[in-house]
C-alpha cells in the first residue's frame, strides 16, 4: 500500500499536506518541503530525533504553528494555501482536528468530566445534558467512568492523558493528533494510554502520531514517516521502515533505538507491556 | 492603675456612634475594594496587552500610585481637587482614594496571576477551537483567580485597616468616631484600646474566613451552584449505571 503516491485512488484524505515550509526566526529551517497524505481511518506515525521537525509538522495540521508556505487540506477543504490561512473560522477547523499533548494540558480547575464538557458547551454549543452524557460515555470508553468527578491533580499521569484523549474526542473530530502522548509517562501509564489508542485505531479513527515508541508505532501504524532535519527522509509501511530501512539515517535511528533494549524491538515491546512476557524468548 | 480604673467611659452612650462608625468603615471597605478590584483587573489586562499604547499608561499608573502614600492621595482628592472645581463628598473622596491606591497593588497581583497560568492551557484551549473570550472566561480567569486569592485577601484586610486614615478628613468611620469620643471623654487610652479591639474583631474573622475560602478553592470544592448541580447529576448518572 502506498499512501503518499496513490495514482487514481479517490482520495478520501483526512489530511493532505503539500510542499510545506517552516522556519523559525526566518533562519533555522524546521520543515523543508514536506508532503504528507493521511487517508481516512489510517494511522500515520511520524518518527525521528528530537528537533527534527516532527512536532512542528503535527502542530501545523491544526495551525497551532503557522507554516511559511505550502498547502494543507483537512477533509478535502483547504485551510492553508500559499502563505495564508484560507479557512475563515479557525475554531471550526480545530473542532475537526483533535489534539493530545505530551504534557496532557488538562484544565486543572475542572473535574475530568468538565474537561470533556467544556469545548462541547462553549465551543460547539451542545446542550448541557447532552454534553454531560457524551462526556461520561467518553470517559467510560477510556476506562475512567469512575474518575469523572476527580480533578487532574488527583489522577495519575496515565489517567490524565486518557482524560485528555476523551476531551479531544468530545467534538467528534475527523482526525486526532498525538504529540508524544506517552513521553512523560511511566511504563505502566504508557501501557494504559497505548491500549486506549489501539482501541481507537481499531474503531477506525484517523490518527497522526508523533512518537518515540517505535514498537507501538510499528504495531498500529499503516504508514511510518521518518523525518530528520525538517525533511521526510524515508517513509513506508512499518515493515519497510523498521525492518528494511533503505536510508542510512533511518537505519541508524532504528538501530540506536533498539540498542537501548538488550533484546531489540521484541524486548522493547515486552518492557512496554505490548507483548506478554515470554515472547521475547530467553531474555531476563 | 487597676483594670477597673481603665474603664470609665459610659460606653452604652457611645454604642450607636461606634455602630455607625463600624458600618461606615465597612461601606468604605466594600466600595473601595470593589472599585479597586475592577480597576485593578482592567489595568492588569492592559499591562498584558501586546499593544504598547495600552501597556504604557497602565504601567505608569501602577508605578505612580504604588509609590505615593495613601494619605497624600486622600488629601489630594479631598482638599486638592476642590481648587480645580471638583468638589467631592467625604465618602466619594475617601472611596476614590482607596480605589486608585489599591487598584495599583491589585493590578500587580492580578497581572502576575494571569501571566502565571501555564502557556499549555492557552494552547489546549486553542486546539479545542475555543474563542479568546471563552478561553479567558473559562480557562485563564478561574486559574488566575486561584493564584491571586492569597494576595488579594491580604489586600482586602489591609484596605479595611487603611480606612482608619480617613480620620484625617473626618469620614465618620470607626477611627473618626473614636477620635470624637476621646475628645469628649479625655480618656484616650481607653477609647483607642476599644477602637483597636473593634478593628481586630472585624479583621481577624474576615481574614480567617478568607483563608477558609482559599482552602476550599484550593481543594477544588465547586463554588458555583451550577457546577455543584452538574457534579450531582454526573454522580447520579454513574450510580444508576452501577446499579443497572
Amino acid at each position: 500500500m502506498s499512501i503518499t503516491r496513490a495514482p487514481g485512488e479517490p482520495p478520501h484524505l483526512a489530511v493532505r499536506i503539500e510542499g510545506l515550509f517552516k522556519s523559525f526566526d526566518g533562519r533555522r529551517q524546521v520543515l523543508d518541503d514536506v508532503h504528507l497524505n493521511v487517508p481516512r481511518s489510517k494511522i500515520v506515525s511520524i518518527i525521528g530525533q528530537s528537533g527534527g521537525g516532527k512536532t512542528t509538522l503535527l502542530r501545523c495540521v491544526n495551525l497551532l504553528e503557522r507554516p511559511d508556505r505550502g498547502s494543507i487540506e483537512i477533509d478535502g477543504e483547504p485551510i492553508f494555501s500559499g502563505e495564508r490561512v484560507v479557512r475563515r473560522s479557525l475554531a471550526k477547523l480545530r473542532q475537526k482536528v483533535g489534539m493530545v499533548f505530551q504534557r496532557f494540558n488538562l484544565f486543572p480547575h475542572l473535574t475530568a468530566v468538565e474537561n470533556v464538557m467544556l469545548a462541547q458547551i462553549h465551543g460547539a454549543h451542545v446542550e448541557e445534558r447532552e454534553a454531560m452524557e457524551r462526556a461520561v460515555q467518553l470517559l467510560r470508553r477510556v476506562g475512567l467512568g469512575h474518575r469523572a468527578t476527580a480533578y487532574p491533580e488527583q489522577m495519575s499521569g496515565g489517567e490524565q492523558q486518557r482524560v485528555a484523549i476523551a476531551r479531544a474526542l468530545a467534538l467528534r473530530p475527523t482526525v486526532l493528533l498525538f504529540d508524544e502522548p506517552t513521553s512523560s509517562l511511566d511504563p505502566e501509564s504508557t501501557g494504559e494510554v497505548l491500549r486506549v489508542m489501539r482501541e481507537l485505531a481499531d474503531d477506525g479513527m484517523t490518527m497522526i502520531l508523533v512518537t518515540h515508541e517505535l514498537p507501538f508505532a510499528q504495531e498500529v501504524s499503516d504508514w511510518v514517516v521518518f523525518i530528520d532535519g525538517g525533511r521526510i527522509v524515508e517513509e513506508g509501511t512499518p515493515l519497510e521502515v523498521f525492518q528494511q530501512p533503505r536510508e542510512e539515517r533511518t537505519k541508524a535511528y532504528v538501530a540506536n533505538y533498539a540498542a537501548h533494549f538488550e533484546g531489540g524491538l521484541e524486548e522493547a515491546e515486552r518492557v512496554m507491556g505490548l507483548k506478554p512476557a515470554g515472547t521475547a524468548g530467553h531474555q531476563s | 492603675m487597676s483594670l477597673v480604673g481603665l474603664f470609665n467611659v459610659a460606653w452604652s452612650d457611645y454604642a450607636p456612634a461606634l455602630r455607625d462608625g463600624l458600618i461606615k468603615t465597612l461601606e468604605f471597605t466594600a466600595a473601595g475594594f470593589a472599585g479597586a478590584a475592577v480597576l485593578g483587573l482592567v489595568l492588569a489586562l492592559m499591562r498584558l496587552s501586546p499593544l504598547r499604547l495600552l501597556r504604557l499608561p497602565a504601567a505608569l499608573y501602577t508605578e505612580l500610585f504604588k509609590n505615593v502614600p495613601l494619605l497624600a492621595i486622600i488629601f489630594l482628592t479631598y482638599f486638592g481637587l476642590v481648587s480645580v472645581g471638583v468638589r467631592l463628598s467625604v465618602f466619594q473622596a475617601g472611596a476614590l482614594s482607596l480605589v486608585v491606591f489599591y487598584a495599583s497593588y491589585l493590578s500587580e497581583i492580578f497581572r502576575s496571576a494571569i501571566a502565571g497560568v501555564h502557556g499549555g492551557q492557552q494552547e489546549a484551549a486553542e486546539a479545542l477551537g475555543l474563542s479568546r473570550r471563552v478561553t479567558f472566561a473559562h480557562v485563564v480567569f478561574p486559574q488566575a483567580l486561584r493564584q491571586a486569592l492569597p494576595g488579594t485577601n491580604t489586600m482586602l484586610v489591609d484596605l479595611l485597616k487603611s480606612t482608619s486614615l480617613l480620620v484625617t478628613i473626618s469620614a465618620a468611620e470607626l477611627m473618626s468616631q473614636g477620635q470624637l469620643i476621646a475628645s469628649e471623654t479625655f480618656r484616650a487610652l481607653e477609647v483607642y484600646a476599644v477602637i483597636a479591639v473593634l478593628y481586630f474583631a472585624v479583621c481577624y474573622p474576615l481574614s480567617q474566613i478568607l483563608l477558609w475560602f482559599e482552602r476550599q478553592v484550593r481543594a477544588g470544592v465547586p463554588l458555583l451552584p451550577r457546577r455543584r448541580r452538574r457534579m450531582r447529576v454526573v454522580r447520579s448518572m454513574l450510580e444508576q449505571d452501577a446499579v443497572a
